[in-house]
This record gives C-alpha cells, sequence and structure tokens, in this order.
C-alpha cells in the first residue's frame, strides 16, 4: 500500500500533466478516416493503401490505418478501435466476404459509413458500398484478346490457368472470366491444366513445372495475377519456353493487376496482355464515397472498376493508367 | 497358420506404412498419367521437395528433442530479404551472399534456442513471437515490396552438376550430414536421450542445454539454406514468402516417423520419404488435371490416413509395453 503510494507521489507530474496536454491540443475539425487492410503482402495493396492516404489528403481527411495480416479477428477488432475512437467513416480492404459481414454490422450499429475496397461481402447485408475491380470482365477481355492472337496463328493452343485462391472471390471471378473466354474460342484454345497457387510463388512454381512436365506442349498461359510471375518465368525459362513475342517458341501469356513487373514484360515484349485494375480510380472513388455519404448523397451500392486490357499494342496509350508504370509516367 | 500370416502381414505393412503409400501414391498417379513416372518428372518432384526436404531436415533436429518450431518460414522470408536487398542494393557476389545468409539463419536459430533456454519460454511460444518478430523485420526491410532478383543469382536455382540441378545436390549434402549427425555421432546419442527423458538424460550427465541449444541452431541454418535455394529457383522475393511452410515441413517430419513427443525419427529415410510424398502428392494433382477443387480435400485425405495409421501403430505399441507391465504387477 505504502509502495503504491510511492508511486503516485512520483507519478503525480505525469498525471497532471498528460490530461492537460491532451486538453490543450489544438482541436482537430477534419474529417476522419479509419482504414483497415487485411495485408500489405503485395505491390497492388501497397500502391492502394499509399493511394487512398493520398486521396484522404486531397480532402483534406485525416488519415489512420492499420493492417491485420490476414487475422479476420484482428480486423474485426481494429475497426472496433476505429468506432472508439469516434472516426468519421471506415474504409476496409476484407480478409474475405463472409468475415467482414460482423465488420459491417459494428460500422452500421454505431452509425458510422463503411466502405469495402476491393472485394464485396459473401451476403448484401447491412449498409454498406463496395469499390471493386470487375474482376470476371478484366479477366474474360484479356483473355479473349489473348484467344483472338492465337486464332490469328490458324492452329490449336493448349492452354495452363494459375488460379489464385478458391476461398477468395477475386480469384474465383478471374478464373470465371477466363473460362468465359476460353468458351468462345473451343477451335482455338483448349485448357490441358489448371493450378490452384493459393496466391503462393512456391506453389506456382511447381504447379507450372508440373504442368509443363505432363503437357509439354502448353503455349498459352494465363495468371490470375501479375504476382505469380516471377515464378511462372522461372518455370517457363527451364523449359526453354521463355521467349519474345515473334519468337517460334514464345509462349502466350496473359496476366492481371497491373503491377510493375507486368509493365516490364510487356516493354520487354514477353508479356502479351495484362488485365489492370485501376487501383486510383477505385481508392479514390472509396474516399469519395465516404464523403459523399457524410453529406447525405450515399452513392451506388456498388461502385464498379471497369478496368482495362493493356497489350503490347496499345501500351504507350494505357501506360500512363497502369499504377505498375506509374514511375515512368510521373 | 493362416490368420498367423495375415497378422504377420498387416503387421508389416503397418510399421511400413509410410512406404507403401509411398510406393501406392507413386502407382497410383503413374497409372493415370504416364509422364508422373518418368525420369524427368521424378528429377522435377526431387527439385520441387529440396526446399522443404532442407527445411524438414532441420526441424526433425528440434522435434526430436520434444520441441517445435514455428519461426523458419518467417526466418526464411528474412534470409531471403536481406540475401536479395545485398544482392539488388550493394551489389554483393554470391559468395558474400551465401555466408551471410547462412550465419543469419544460426543467429536467429540461437535467439530461438536463448529465449528457450534462458529465458525458460515454451518452445511453441518462444518460437512463434520469433515467427512474428522475423516476419515482420522482413516485412519491414522489404518494406511488403516483391524483390526481383537477378540472373546472377538465380543460377544457384536452375545449374545443372552431372544432369541433376544444383538443388537436388544441396539437399542431398544436408540429408547426408543430418543423417550422420544423428546417426554416428554422440550429439545425435545424446538428442534422442534427451527427447526421450531430459530428466534422466541430465542425470546421466548429458549437457541438455547445449543438445536443445544446438537443435534450435541447426534448424536456423537449414531455414536459411532453404530459404536461399527457394529465391534461387522462384527469382523473386515476395512478402509471402515461407508463410506457412512451418507447418509442411513439421507435416513432411511426422509423416517421416518422427514422433512429435520426441526421442524417435531420422531425416534419412524418414523425413525424406515424407518431404517426397507431400510434393509428390502436389505434383501428381496436377499431372492428373484434377479439379483444382479437389486437390486440398485429396491432400488433406492422404495426409490424415498416413496420421491415422501412425497412430494405430503407437497405440499397438503402447498396448505391447504396458502387458508386460500389468503381468509383473499382478
Amino acid at each position: 500500500m505504502k509502495q503504491n503510494c510511492s508511486i503516485i507521489y512520483r507519478l503525480w507530474p505525469c498525471l497532471v500533466l498528460f490530461p492537460l496536454l491532451w486538453c490543450c491540443q489544438p482541436k482537430d475539425d477534419r474529417l476522419t478516416i479509419g482504414v483497415s487492410f487485411e495485408t500489405l503482402q503485395t505491390e497492388y495493396w501497397v500502391t492502394s493503401i499509399n493511394a487512398i492516404e493520398a486521396a484522404c489528403e486531397k480532402h483534406n481527411i485525416r488519415f489512420l490505418s492499420a493492417v491485420s495480416n490476414g487475422d479476420a479477428n484482428r480486423q474485426f477488432e481494429q475497426v472496433n478501435n476505429f468506432i472508439s475512437r469516434g472516426v468519421d467513416g471506415i474504409i476496409i480492404a476484407p480478409k474475405d466476404g463472409n468475415t467482414v459481414i460482423p465488420v459491417i454490422k459494428a460500422a452500421n450499429r454505431a452509425n458510422i459509413p463503411i466502405v469495402l475496397y476491393n472485394r464485396s461481402p459473401a451476403k448484401d447485408i447491412g449498409q454498406y458500398v463496395t469499390v471493386a475491380a470487375n474482376n470476371y470482365d478484366i479477366a474474360f477481355h484479356t483473355t479473349k484478346y489473348l484467344c483472338e492472337l492465337a486464332r490469328q496463328s490458324g492452329r490449336q493452343w493448349k492452354a495452363l490457368e494459375l488460379i489464385g485462391n478458391l476461398g477468395d472471390i477475386n480469384a474465383v471471378e478471374r478464373s470465371k472470366g477466363f473460362n468465359a473466354a476460353i468458351a468462345q474460342y473451343p477451335n482455338d484454345v483448349e485448357v490441358v491444366a489448371a493450378v490452384p497457387t493459393e496466391w503462393n510463388q512456391e506453389k506456382a512454381l511447381a504447379g507450372t513445372t508440373n504442368a509443363l512436365q505432363a503437357h509439354p506442349d502448353i503455349d498459352f498461359i494465363f495468371s490470375a495475377s501479375d504476382f505469380l510471375i516471377p515464378p511462372i518465368v522461372s518455370a517457363l525459362k527451364n523449359a526453354d519456353k521463355y521467349h519474345p513475342i515473334g519468337h517460334e517458341k514464345h509462349v502466350l501469356f496473359g496476366a492481371f493487376d497491373g503491377d510493375a513487373t507486368a509493365y516490364q514484360l510487356l516493354k520487354e515484349g514477353y508479356l502479351d496482355a495484362d488485365g489492370v485494375q485501376d487501383v486510383f480510380f477505385e481508392c479514390e472513388a472509396s474516399v469519395q464515397a465516404v464523403v459523399d455519404i457524410l453529406k447525405g448523397n450515399p452513392p451506388e451500392k456498388v461502385l464498379v472498376d471497369p478496368g482495362f486490357v493493356i497489350h503490347t499494342k496499345n501500351l504507350e496509350a494505357m501506360a500512363p493508367k497502369m499504377w505498375g508504370a506509374a514511375a515512368d509516367h510521373k | 497358420m493362416q490368420t498367423s500370416f495375415l497378422q504377420g502381414l498387416g503387421k508389416m505393412l503397418l510399421d511400413r506404412s509410410i512406404i507403401v503409400l509411398f510406393v501406392i501414391v507413386f502407382l497410383v498417379f503413374g497409372l493415370l498419367s504416364p509422364q508422373f513416372l518418368t525420369l524427368q518428372n521424378l528429377l522435377n518432384i526431387l527439385v520441387q521437395s529440396a526446399t522443404l526436404i532442407i527445411l524438414a531436415s532441420g526441424m526433425t533436429f528440434v522435434i526430436i528433442t520434444a520441441g517445435i518450431d514455428l519461426s523458419v518460414g518467417s526466418i526464411m522470408l528474412v534470409v531471403a530479404v536481406i540475401s536479395g536487398k545485398a544482392v539488388l542494393d550493394y551489389d554483393l557476389p554470391l559468395l558474400v551472399v551465401i555466408p551471410l545468409g547462412m550465419v543469419l539463419g544460426l543467429c536467429f536459430g540461437y535467439l530461438n534456442a536463448l529465449s528457450i533456454h534462458r529465458l525458460k519460454i515454451i518452445p511453441f511460444i518462444a518460437t512463434l513471437g520469433m515467427y512474428y518478430v522475423a516476419r515482420g523485420l522482413g516485412l519491414l526491410i522489404s518494406e511488403t515490396r516483391a524483390l526481383n532478383l537477378p540472373e546472377s543469382y538465380t543460377w544457384l536455382g536452375n545449374t545443372p552438376i552431372l544432369g541433376i540441378p544444383l538443388p537436388v545436390w544441396i539437399m542431398a549434402v544436408v540429408v547426408f550430414a543430418g543423417h550422420i549427425i544423428l546417426s554416428h555421432t554422440t550429439y545425435g546419442r545424446q538428442l534422442y536421450a534427451v527427447g526421450e527423458d531430459a530428466v534422466r538424460a541430465r542425470k546421466a550427465g548429458v549437457k541438455v542445454d547445449r543438445i536443445i541449444i544446438g537443435s534450435y541452431v541447426l534448424c536456423g541454418l537449414c531455414a536459411a539454406i532453404a530459404s536461399l535455394v527457394a529465391t534461387a529457383q522462384l527469382g523473386a522475393v515476395s512478402p509471402t514468402f515461407g508463410d506457412q511452410r512451418e507447418f509442411t515441413a513439421i507435416a513432411a517430419v511426422v509423416l517421416g516417423g518422427t514422433s512429435l513427443f520426441g526421442g524417435t525419427g531420422k531425416i534419412f529415410p524418414g523425413t525424406l520419404i515424407g518431404a517426397i510424398l507431400i510434393q509428390s502428392i502436389e505434383s501428381g494433382l496436377v499431372m492428373v488435371s484434377l479439379d483444382p477443387y479437389l486437390y486440398a480435400v485429396i491432400t488433406a485425405g492422404i495426409l490424415f490416413f498416413v496420421v491415422l495409421i501412425d497412430s494405430i501403430k503407437h497405440q499397438r505399441q503402447n498396448r505391447k509395453s504396458a502387458k508386460p507391465l500389468l503381468k509383473s504387477s499382478s
């Protein structure tokens, strides 16, 4: 007891000073947005969170961020912390469509606008706005472009599809888009292998190597993410199939995202086409959605980023819109 | 007569369950896909297993002491990131980068050992802590951006010696060294003694602490070697690199017959076969072009089957060893 009193006696200046300093802080009248990302583990997510921060700055909004490193429970706690801190709006890049549902409910109970970045909820419950790329369409058009190239050659091509994580709605939509496009070219392209990579580069390397072993005639590859390009390139090199466009052994190669690696390979002529998510549009739309809801003008429930396909023929024109090419087009 | 023959056959199959399953998996995939049993594919499986075998070899040392190391995947990431940065940003030659990576692995292993030995933290918690520290460091240093490695780095993953790729040679050296240490050295014998009963081993004069420290240091070293081999094969380091590799390594060790309770187990042939089995299943599933949604179900089913057989075997052994005790007590 005596010891406790002694500690309080020693710390009394702090006990007085902290509340005093807290009260004397200049009042920040700006809006505050809490941004929770499930991961920052690829270039796409890093660019996204930076773009959201830039959009907040542009709107003179205070930006708070949290990353849950793939843990849905932690993400829920982080959003609850935002709510306790009295943020004006929440932008969340959820772990998946199911675990975000209680997050939406919590934000709705606190009457705080919530915007889902990049992933839709599994069920349409409560009030929220989703800003997401049209994964199906972008994958469809990217594949269609590759199929057109295949058709022009006048022979049948054997395709390998590298799927992302089958529990991720974005990966599933990309796969559906790919297969829908392929279905329109039954005489030109045949899918001989599909490898689930779980967004893991090592699995992508092993899967591509195995597929090339089982089907040495594979000459058409579609990857659900640019993030998987390096291991695919490694496997192609080992199989002596990594050659630029125009070479007789060139493998038709398409991917999805729009990162710097894809941009580099497009420039070098190894990648034929890339489906690009318009990160800058998505981030600006997310922040704008929060602002609009707070002003009483809620936007549509789903704001779709139509994305675009970039290929060797439109590279110069479209590169300034590709987030992976930002360093070259500042 | 017939009953005893069947009993004997059953016992023999049970005792060699992992080898029996290994043969079954190869036969089934071989029948379903003729390419699976080709020499080139078998070599591919070995190349793809190399990282896992090296990682699991280190893990075997730790598990024999009845410990566990959950940090190996994260150690892989931090070693890969620092080695990658050393090559990309400082242009260091591989002759410097490889020892640097190995020393880093040793240091992380030693830190694990210190927190277990000095701070008396149980291995699960100590290595779980290191899991977060090392992964966090890796992400911090890489700024969560992927590193694309130059050709000068990737030759390590592709160069053949006598027609066999270098990763297989490195794996063979690690397995051979591990086997020699476990089977033909005093350290190896003491390792089993510590895993069997640490108190008795201490009474017998074994320096238990040193043995345990040694096992974690070796595990860290193996994680570093696995990291260098894997990055050289991939040609890139992503922020998800090494994620959940600890679980695959533990699965390979347990499949290879090493008990999680310590005191038993071998790198050769046990862990080696366990790791190759896991990789063969993954390879075989791609080869037979199975529906990607079934991959996880089949892989988990086979692993569950092996562990179930192992459990039945251990129950039988326990019953046998309990019988004489019961007799003597009556």
